[in-house]
């Protein structure tokens, strides 16, 4: 085993195994470097592998961690880590060619791996690469055995694999394009290991929600079908929080999954929401919705969109909401005591505020109204960054700070309905989104994250009431940038007031957007569309099999011919083709050319044999001699010697018997 | 397992045999010559791209079936550069070949690539006659696959190489080889393309140069009175030129005059021929003799001396040169054996 190769196998592990750092535990990737590090060291000095009572000892203690860490050997997270182990040990005892062809096709399946949960582009590129590389690895390991002059270079050996990829290309795409896909999965995916949970929480506490604004990731796409509603109804429904201690809102888990029936007005909008991963259960959805196409997903009591598994992978979700609504039936008693209950100690200032002003406002829309007039009257500003609050954080932020996010108007907002006995949520999500011009949908990031209040008004239900609106109108319309003052931290702003960078964003986002679409969401629905674009009638599961054969033989036929075009000698010159044709010519006519003959020999002893073609073969030889090997006269060209050789039709004659040669003769 | 594959071997190379019929070289590999089937590796490979697929599918992931299309039609494409490896190549061998018992014979194989594309990694194996053990002499040093020996190499575009096969020969004899066989595995060993060519390859195993007789005694006389030549070279005379004869003894001279190719003659080597006999080596039994022989044979072709040899059927008129010294170890090893009808 050449140490240079080994060094090439060890290399390739290690890329396939950079694509899963986030996944596989730590002390597998530790050990797997350990063993690359040992085996490597011992080839150095020439030594050979550990003793095998060592190997399979370590095999075992290694089986056995993994299975105490993770409780099973089923599972992508499972089997790639135990996977990894088993290169790494192998690679302990790499002795023979055999050794590293069971590395290479745990290469190949680790790659795979990677990608079955992975979404990016990058991804895929770069384990292709790794791929290239391993092939590589795999051909000069191959040919170094056996071929006396030593494997090919790198160099060498990257492109001829590199071709035979490319080669593999067309045959790929044919089968990737109409493949039949399956609606859903063919037995029960065992459930990953949980990643980090992104974008809104089920808790909000002052401060929270101002991290977010602060991150420029996207949080979902959405494609409007037609009509695309106002601004001031652009809310996307999150998680909704009720139980409050003082200083945090919490979602509240007592939530049945039953919504009561509303009744709508107003335009419907239909949307695809094209939903990043961030691992809660929830799905956002335009307020308030009505219909959706995941049939696992139900509404909560209080219209947020949830399924049983968290959102680990991006989704595709098609669905209808109106954004004016009332509530059917009337609220029940067990949510009405949920929604106007209060921490009793806590906030004494704002309650003594809520009694005065309920005082003179025993209307609950009039009360409503007072408050937020009380935002806009005070000297309320709304900024990225308040000051911290502790304790009693309505009291403080009513009465001292008076500075706050949306987070702490919902929060103060809420608490002063419920002290005046009007129930009241905060509900958390995203306000607005930005407009993709170069294709046609809007993009939502974190930054829009945004909180608001829904308060029970008798005879209309719930009413949102956004009182972040009352303070900075511009907020709601035209989005974050637009409401917060030139001085606040906000990330990348210099980004999106450059205008080429800000379109430069939105062209990748839209490639992303693309490949997202056309590549990750490719299936059935997709092949029956292209199916019809094919002109192919009634489309079905069978016809895409037979696209699939007929487009698969000719791909191969293809390929069959690409693969042996290269044994055809190269072409010869015209002029050599034509005088060949003449030989062919005169061959026919039954004075075959001998292969030692050169034209001038051959012209002479086709004049002895054939004395009728004598004039016409001379001239002829003598031309090619000329155009060949002499400096033809002007008035010879290739051209003419063709038509020359093409006008030439010599009769068979049988060949005389015992020609005998010419000085023979003589004597 | 193996006794199972060994006798599928044997089966598909006699059904190659009578599907082809016999060969004249040079043969041209065509491409309806060529049998190819996936390695062990391949297979594997194979298992685990089913597995791809079905991972890929169950996780209704589109990357991970691209990945996994893509690694299943590299491997469709290394098939055909596989089969590629062989087409169309060309083969010439040596047929004959020469060796001592318990030596090696080397068949030399001329491998033409007329196409612009290298090739790599091609074997060519000897393969034993059918059943094995028919041939004399072979049944020794086969493998599994009825292999003889085999060489490796690769051949350039638009050039030629030679692989030499060395096979190993245990025991004198005539070892006749009915099949040669042309494999590659190239470029990742995922399939092994191969090709037969039925045509006889003979080596003459010669007997192993043995004994402790003394030369008969007129080539002790010859011996002698050569070592009395090499004071004084005795010249005698020229006489035409033949190949063989040492150039050490052109008479450039009479070259450069213009005159026919000739060689001086000296007394010494002038002197009568030996003859080394079968009738002078009594007592010994049938292989000693033929040793002993052997070894005559080559003292005497070292020393420069005519030579003739006479063996109970055969006779071999002396004379010298390297084209004499390959007859008489020819008619030596093919001593006693039948020729094959």
């Amino acid at each position: 085993m050449p140490y240079r190769d080994l060094q090439g196998i060890c290399a390739c592990l290690a890329l396939t195994l950079a694509a899963q750092v986030a996944s596989l535990p730590a002390w597998v990737l530790l050990t797997v470097v350990a063993c690359a590090g040992i085996r490597l060291l011992l080839a150095r000095r020439g030594g050979t592998a550990p003793p095998r009572s060592l190997r399979l000892g370590l095999a075992a203690v290694a089986i056995v961690l993994l299975f105490l860490q993770l409780h099973t050997f089923n599972g992508l997270a499972a089997g790639s880590a135990l996977l990894a182990l088993m290169a790494g040990l192998k690679l302990l005892e790499t002795q023979t060619t055999r050794d590293i062809y069971v590395i290479t096709l745990i290469i190949y399946f680790l790659s795979l791996a990677a990608l079955l949960e992975g979404d990016s582009f990058w991804m895929l590129a770069y384990l292709i690469g790794v791929c290239w590389l391993t092939t590589a690895t795999l051909l000069r390991l191959t040919t170094a055995g056996t071929t006396g002059g030593g494997a090919p270079g790198w160099r060498l050996s990257l492109r001829y694999v590199g071709r035979l990829m490319s080669q593999a290309l067309p045959l790929a795409l044919i089968l990737w394009l109409f493949f039949p896909r399956f609606s859903g999965p063919l037995w029960h995916l065992p459930a990953t290991a949980r990643s980090a949970e992104s974008g809104l929480s089920d808790t909000m506490s002052p401060g929270d929600i101002t991290e977010l604004a602060l991150s420029d990731d996207v949080a979902f796409r959405v494609h409007f079908e037609d009509a695309v509603p106002p601004p001031h109804e652009r809310y996307w429904r999150g998680p909704v929080l009720h139980d409050f201690d003082g200083h945090t809102w919490r979602r509240s888990y007592s939530a049945p999954l039953h919504a009561a029936k509303l009744r709508t007005e107003g335009p419907a909008y239909r949307y695809t929401l094209s939903l990043e991963p961030h691992q809660h259960h929830w799905i956002f959805t335009l307020d308030w919705p009505v219909q959706w196409d995941l049939p696992r997903a139900a509404l909560t009591a209080d219209y947020t969109l949830v399924q049983p598994e968290p959102v680990s992978r991006p989704i595709n979700v098609q669905a209808t909401s109106y954004t004016r609504v009332q509530a059917a039936e009337p609220l029940q008693p067990m949510q009405r005591r949920r929604d106007t209950r209060l921490p009793p100690d806590r906030n004494p200032r704002t309650l003594q505020l809520s009694q005065t002003l309920r005082r003179a406002h025993p209307d609950d829309m009039d009360y409503v109204r007072a408050v937020l007039g009380m935002f806009t009257q005070q000297a309320f500003y709304y900024t990225l960054t308040p000051p911290r609050l502790a304790g009693d954080s309505v009291d403080e932020f009513l009465f001292d700070t008076k500075r706050g996010f949306c987070g702490h108007y919902a929060s103060a907002f809420a608490t002063l309905m419920r002290d005046a006995g009007i129930p009241a949520r905060v509900v958390t999500g995203y306000q607005g989104g930005t407009f993709n011009r170069f294709a046609d949908y809007w993009i939502v990031r974190q930054s829009d994250a945004h909180a608001w209040d829904e308060v029970w008004i008798e005879g209309h239900g719930w009413v949102r009431i956004d009182p972040t609106a009352a303070i900075a109108p511009s907020r709601v319309e035209h989005g974050l940038d637009a409401a917060l003052g030139a001085d606040e931290p906000l990330g990348s702003r210099w980004q999106r007031d450059t205008p080429w960078l800000a379109d430069t964003r939105l062209r990748l986002d839209a490639l992303r957007q693309l490949w997202r679409e056309r590549i990750l969401f490719f299936d059935q629905d997709s092949q029956q569309k292209m199916l019809e674009t094919l002109r192919i009638p009634q489309p079905d599961g069978q016809k895409l099999v037979m696209v699939l054969a007929a487009a698969l033989t000719i791909a191969l036929c293809w390929l069959t011919w690409t693969v042996r075009r290269e044994l055809k000698p190269t072409p010869k010159p015209p002029l050599v083709r034509h005088y060949l044709r003449l030989c062919a010519k005169l061959a026919a006519a039954g004075v075959p050319r001998m292969p030692h003959e050169g034209a001038q020999a051959y012209a002479a002893r086709v004049a002895r044999c054939r004395p009728d073609l004598a004039a016409q073969v001379t001239a002829l030889c003598q031309r090619y001699n000329f155009l060949r090997y002499g400096t033809a006269p002007a008035h010879i060209t290739v051209r003419q010697f063709e038509t020359a050789v093409r006008a030439f039709r010599p009769k068979f004659k049988p060949p005389r018997p015992a020609l005998r040669p010419p000085d023979s003769h003589a004597s | 397992m193996s006794t199972l594959r060994q006798a599928a071997t044997l089966k598909l190379r006699a059904w190659a045999a009578r599907r082809h019929g016999p060969d004249s070289l040079p043969i041209t590999i065509h491409r309806r010559r060529i049998y190819i089937l996936p390695t062990r590796f391949g297979i594997m490979l194979a298992l685990m791209l089913i597995a791809m697929l079905v991972a890929a599918l169950n996780y209704n992931s589109n990357l991970g079936l691209a990945f996994a299309f893509l690694m299943a039609s590299l491997g469709v494409v290394t098939m055909h550069h596989c089969n590629r490896n062989l087409l169309g190549l060309c083969v010439d061998a040596t047929t004959e070949a020469d060796a001592f018992a318990d030596g090696e014979a080397r068949f030399e194989f001329l491998l033409r690539n007329d196409s612009s594309v290298e090739r790599r990694d091609i074997e060519i194996r000897c393969l034993a006659a059918g059943t094995g053990g028919r041939g004399s002499g072979s049944g020794d040093g086969t493998d599994a696959g009825g292999t003889m020996g085999s060489g490796g190499g690769g051949v350039q575009p638009k050039s030629s190489a030679t692989l030499t096969v060395t096979i190993p020969a245990a025991r004198r004899g005539v070892l006749r080889l009915h099949q040669f066989e042309l494999r590659t595995r190239y470029p990742f060993g995922w399939f092994h393309a191969w090709s037969y060519a039925q045509c006889s390859l003979i080596a003459y195993v010669a007997p192993s140069p043995l004994g402790s007789r003394a030369l008969p005694p007129g080539a002790e006389r010859g011996n002698a009175s050569r070592s009395e030549v090499r004071g004084d070279e005795d010249f005698s005379g020229l006489r035409p030129y033949q190949p063989g004869i040492p150039l050490k003894h052109m008479a450039w001279k009479v070259l450069a005059r213009g005159g026919e190719a000739a060689v001086r003659s000296y007394s010494s080597t002038a002197a009568q021929p030996e003859w080394l006999e079968w009738s002078s080596l009594e007592g010994l039994d049938t292989e000693d003799r033929l040793s002993q022989l052997c070894l005559w044979i080559l003292e005497s072709d070292a020393a420069q001396r005519p030579y003739g040899l006479r063996i109970p059927g055969q006779e071999i008129s002396p004379a010298q040169g390297a084209a004499h010294r390959v007859n008489c170890l020819r008619a030596l090893a093919a001593y006693g054996i039948a020729e094959p009808q």
